[in-house]
């Protein structure tokens, strides 16, 4: 009785996993319910222990060649550096949060928060001082390091500089001569020649000499002490600190949303008394000119929320919702237009031009045309219904839609919409005649036939298309955002491209995981609706 | 004129007794301000950050833009209420060059800020050519002359020397064809036809973003670029170029960026408008305080600020060497240039009617205006894009307030610095004579 149970959970888990795509852990589900250990293991070795094996040799040899290529425009980063950039931004995201709440804190919970970070203010400074005096020194024993080692080269580049000057001016004078000797008629004037084409070679001999000094002497200076690297990564981690610090002191007394409601609810309440004394009728309209706008500063303090900056949280939500906006736009164009195509040959070849041209267009190009088509309709971004209505939305109001995530989201669906269409086209043509035929012996109407017999039996075919298309559109979404300046994982890459700071490499290699990730869930939850909606419960290619 | 402006500012201050230390009436409390990662956007990020918006009531949240042209764009549509911009950008776009629409300012960001880097290749070239510059600390100011046996050389090759700047109508575009022109070489004329600026010319300038400078020189694709920093201490920083100028050099303490917005805009929010400048006159002073010593009090805060990513985002390390009044020109030449960036000293951030004439004498002088005008208009179109009142309006509610004092504004200035010579050419400006000023000039057109 037990053991048959079992075996309802197990298959029910095993039929999960399958339908989940996920089946490379199909045999640790059977080894756990002690399903033929050995063949078990086997499987365990050959397709999970054996890839986890590879992978992390591509990590290792990713580690080790990062340090070796060199590059101009900063170091490549290593696995450990990206794994470094995640906790920065993250850091970054934990700190907004912290003086958000800050911000927000009132009565005694503010004054016991204040006083805390007073005195992780002060620790924290002395801290600094003594990082900053390491950093000091550390910078004189590099420069005196460096001054030792340059110190002989630059001599020897000085003295050989004078040298090949004065053998310079030499040969000049010597050429000198010789001309005059020509002009006397005493020599030949291939002499002459010869000497001006031996000067000039002699002197690129010895320019290139003086040149791979001088090079060598920069080499040395450009070369990195690494006592003073670490010193100043420290310092400079710590100094961010104290001044996060710093700032959230500023957020818990002058700039905390409280303290300021308090200063102008007194300022009001300062004005309606000295308005209920007012004498004359200019002073009271004056004082309540005055008590008005009072009230409205209060108001406005009211509803102020702490202004955070965007975090990669933030936008990585913002990228998945407009993937997703574009997405469902592209299906409902596609799978109407798709299932007119398969079911009428006349409109499959009309539209099979349109199709063919547009599909290999660039992403790039169809968010400049939409940026400048799309723009048109919204001539006032924040009075616009549509904007309006959308911030009004729970959820939705907190991704701040604006026009350049609709171009973004309009171009994901110009792309996406191809493979969807010609999926679904291809679906409803190639519906089994033997249905056709029933369905015309049942005698069916259009609506009936449609979605009785072509919608079900193309869906298949149709969730394929989809998932192509989910695909598409989150791989030109990055492109389409860095270019229109949405707030999402492509501004993200964008503006770090743009900051060109020593973490830009890291955090452009942690968004390509990001993505990836991403998108690998994306295709996942697709690979599962297509197998939901399949009959023979086979479905495409994992 | 001096009339007018008193008359407003006293409409302004009898607007005012009333107020004292109150908020200004807004028309508009949540703004979106753009930017450029550039270190010289440094009021409006400061004024944000230090809590300068919030206590004009104001909301801001500030944007990175990719590029000027979306940033104008934006600012055009509506998506920004206001950004950091070109000095000729709020001119060009009155006047129609490029996009046309009518945008104002009322405070000047910063002066100077700009360097010319050239690629390592030429730099010993122009060494060669002038061995006083075979040094590790060579004189400044540093002109073209060196640079010149390098075009002709380049030119006798069939090719053209090319060089980049951050944007037609930008000071980085004038500057460089100041610095060339005054050599004797020709930068190239714009044409209604040629929009590209290559026309006669000897030297190619062609347009390319400031972060992607150093990767195109580094590439080869430029040989030279006029940008603003930490362009020019990220090349020196890498190793990939020598600064060999800043735009201090070639026309002392000269504006840089505006703080522009829509006519229409400031029309229909002007107390609002007059609380932003409000807080970026703060932030400027705020950037400028100075020890007794002459060093500055917040511009290591400052950087520290700029060099969160969401701002400028480049390390805290190469943002501090120019914020705090150092300039490396190469490793071992780093001196020391208070004025690197002026953002609140000199009366800087006072929208002078000056200013606005010499861009649009440069745009004159290079065809990017293709006729004459005559000397009316310049002022005129200064006047249509410049505000001070606005400018004026503010200063008066800061000194009731007491955050700045009498002698920080210029209150009874007509809107004209006087006359200069302080160019790296010595020739004279003077505002008031935009047609003489252009005929002074060897090389670009003449009225």
């Amino acid at each position: 009785m037990t053991e048959s149970k079992k075996d309802v959970i197990k298959f029910k888990m095993l039929k999960a996993i399958d339908l989940s795509g996920f089946t490379v852990f199909d045999p640790v589900l059977r080894l756990a319910f002690g399903e033929d250990p050995k063949k078990q293991f086997g499987s365990i070795v050959k397709y999970i222990f054996i890839p986890i094996v590879f992978v992390l040799t591509c990590l290792w040899l990713w580690s080790w060649i990062a340090p070796h290529h060199k590059t101009k425009s900063g170091e490549v980063p290593t696995p450990r550096d990206v794994l470094n950039s995640v906790s920065v931004n993250d850091t970054i995201a934990d700190r907004e949060a912290i003086k958000s709440q800050d911000f927000l804190l009132s009565g005694e919970k503010r004054q016991a928060r204040l006083s805390e970070v007073k005195a992780q203010h002060a620790a924290l400074k002395a801290e600094v001082d003594r990082l900053q005096a390491i950093v000091q020194t550390r910078e004189k024993e590099k420069a005196d390091r460096e001054a030792a080692i340059i110190a002989p080269l630059s001599e020897r580049y000085e003295a050989l500089r004078s040298e090949y000057r004065e053998a310079g001016k030499e040969r000049d004078r010597l050429i000198a001569e010789l001309s005059e000797d020509l002009a006397a008629g005493r020599i030949q004037k291939m002499e002459l020649t010869a000497a001006i084409r031996e000067d000039g070679e002699i002197s690129d001999v010895e320019r290139e000499e003086l040149n791979a000094l001088k090079s060598e002497i920069d080499e040395v200076r450009s070369q990195k002490y690494r006592p003073l690297e670490i010193a100043r990564k420290e310092y400079d981690s710590m100094a961010d600190k104290l001044f996060f610090l710093g700032t959230r002191l500023e957020f818990l007394e002058d700039r905390n949303l409280n303290v300021r409601l308090d200063e102008a609810r007194s300022r009001l309440d300062g004005y309606m008394a000295d308005l209920a004394a007012a004498e004359s009728a200019k002073d009271a309209l004056r004082l309540a000119k005055r008590a008005v706008r009072a009230e409205e500063s209060v108001d406005r303090l009211e509803g102020q929320e702490y202004a955070s900056a965007v975090t990669i949280y933030h936008q990585t939500k913002r990228s998945i919702f407009t993937v997703f906006i574009g997405f469902f736009m592209a299906a409902f164009v596609a799978i109407p237009v798709g299932i007119m195509c398969g079911l009428n040959k006349i409109f499959m070849a009309c539209m099979t031009p349109i199709i063919s041209v547009f599909k290999p267009v660039s992403p790039v190009v169809w968010l400049l045309i939409f940026q400048i088509v799309v723009g048109a309709f919204f001539p006032d971004p924040e009075t616009h219904p549509l904007f309006v209505t959308l911030g009004s939305i729970p959820f939705i109001s907190s991704l701040d839609v604006n026009p350049a995530l609709i171009f973004s989201a309009c171009t994901v669906a110009m792309c996406a919409v191809w493979p969807a269409l010609v999926n679904t086209a291809l679906g409803v043509a190639s519906i089994d005649p033997d249905h056709v035929n029933v369905a015309r012996v049942l005698r069916l109407g259009f609506w009936n036939r449609l979605f009785k017999i072509v919608i079900p039996s193309a869906l298949p075919l149709v969730f394929a298309g989809l998932r192509i298309s989910l695909g598409v559109g989150w791989m030109v979404l990055i492109a389409a955002e860095a270019l229109s300046s949405s707030d999402g994982l492509g501004k993200f890459v964008w503006d770090e491209y743009q900051n060109g700071s020593s973490l830009t490499f890291a955090n452009i290699i942690m968004v390509c995981f990001v993505v990836g990730i991403i998108g690998f869930f994306l295709d996942r939850m697709m690979i599962i609706l297509q197998r939901l909606v399949s009959f023979d419960g086979k479905g495409a290619s994992v | 004129m001096r009339l007018k402006t008193k008359l407003s500012i006293a409409s302004a201050a009898l607007a005012l007794c009333s107020l004292q230390a109150e908020l200004l009436d807004l028309e508009k409390d949540e703004l979106k301000f753009g930017f450029i990662k550039l270190t010289d956007c440094a009021p409006i990020v400061i004024a944000k950050e230090k809590g300068f918006f919030e206590d004009e009531g104001l909301q801001v949240e500030v944007i990175a833009q990719p590029n000027w042209k979306q940033l104008l764009d934006n600012v055009i549509n509506g998506e920004l209420d206001g950004a950091h911009m070109l000095s000729g950008q709020p001119i060009a776009a009155t006047i129609g060059f490029g996009t046309e629409a009518h945008i104002v300012t009322a405070y000047t960001l910063d002066l100077n800020g700009n360097g010319i880097t050239v690629s390592n290749a030429i730099w010993e070239q122009m060494q060669e050519n002038d061995p006083a510059l075979d040094t590790d600390t060579p004189e400044h100011p540093i002109t073209a002359d060196a640079l010149k046996p390098i075009v002709e050389e380049t030119l006798e090759e069939g090719s053209k020397l090319q060089m980049g700047m951050v944007f037609p109508v930008s000071t980085h575009n004038y500057e460089i064809r100041y610095w060339l022109a005054a050599a004797g070489i020709h930068p190239g004329f714009y044409t209604s036809e040629d929009k590209k600026g290559f026309t006669n010319a000897q030297v190619e300038l062609s347009v390319t973003p400031p972060p992607q400078m150093p990767a195109t020189l580094e590439a080869g694709i430029i040989s030279g670029y006029c940008v603003g920093e930490p362009w020019n201490q990220q090349a020196v920083a890498k190793g990939i170029g020598v600064p060999v100028t800043t735009n201090y050099d070639i026309w002392k303490n000269n504006p840089e960026k505006v703080f522009g917005v829509n006519a229409r805009w400031a029309e229909e929010n002007p107390n609002t408008h007059i609380a932003v400048v409000k807080a970026l006159i703060r932030a400027g002073k705020w950037l400028d305080e100075t020890k007794e010593d002459g060093s500055f009090v917040n511009r290591e805060e400052a950087a520290r600020i700029l060099s969160q990513p969401n701002y400028v985002g480049a390390d805290y390390d190469v943002i501090k060497n120019s914020m705090t009044g150092f300039f490396y020109f190469q490793k071992t030449d780093k001196r020391e240039m208070p004025d690197f960036n002026v953002f609140f000293k000199y009366h800087s951030t006072y929208p002078w009617y000056s200013d606005g004439i010499w861009f649009l004498t440069q745009m004159r002088r290079w065809g990017q205006i293709t006729e004459p005008k005559p000397a009316e208009w310049y002022a005129e179109v200064a006047k249509k894009v410049y505000q001070p009142a606005v400018y004026l309006a503010a200063a008066e509610h800061l000194l009731e307030e007491g955050h700045i004092e009498e002698a920080d504004v210029p209150w009874d200035t007509d809107g004209y610095k006087p006359a200069t010579d302080e160019f790296i050419d010595g020739i004279l400006y003077d505002a008031r004579d935009p047609i003489g000023y252009l005929n002074s000039h060897a090389i670009g057109n003449k009225d």
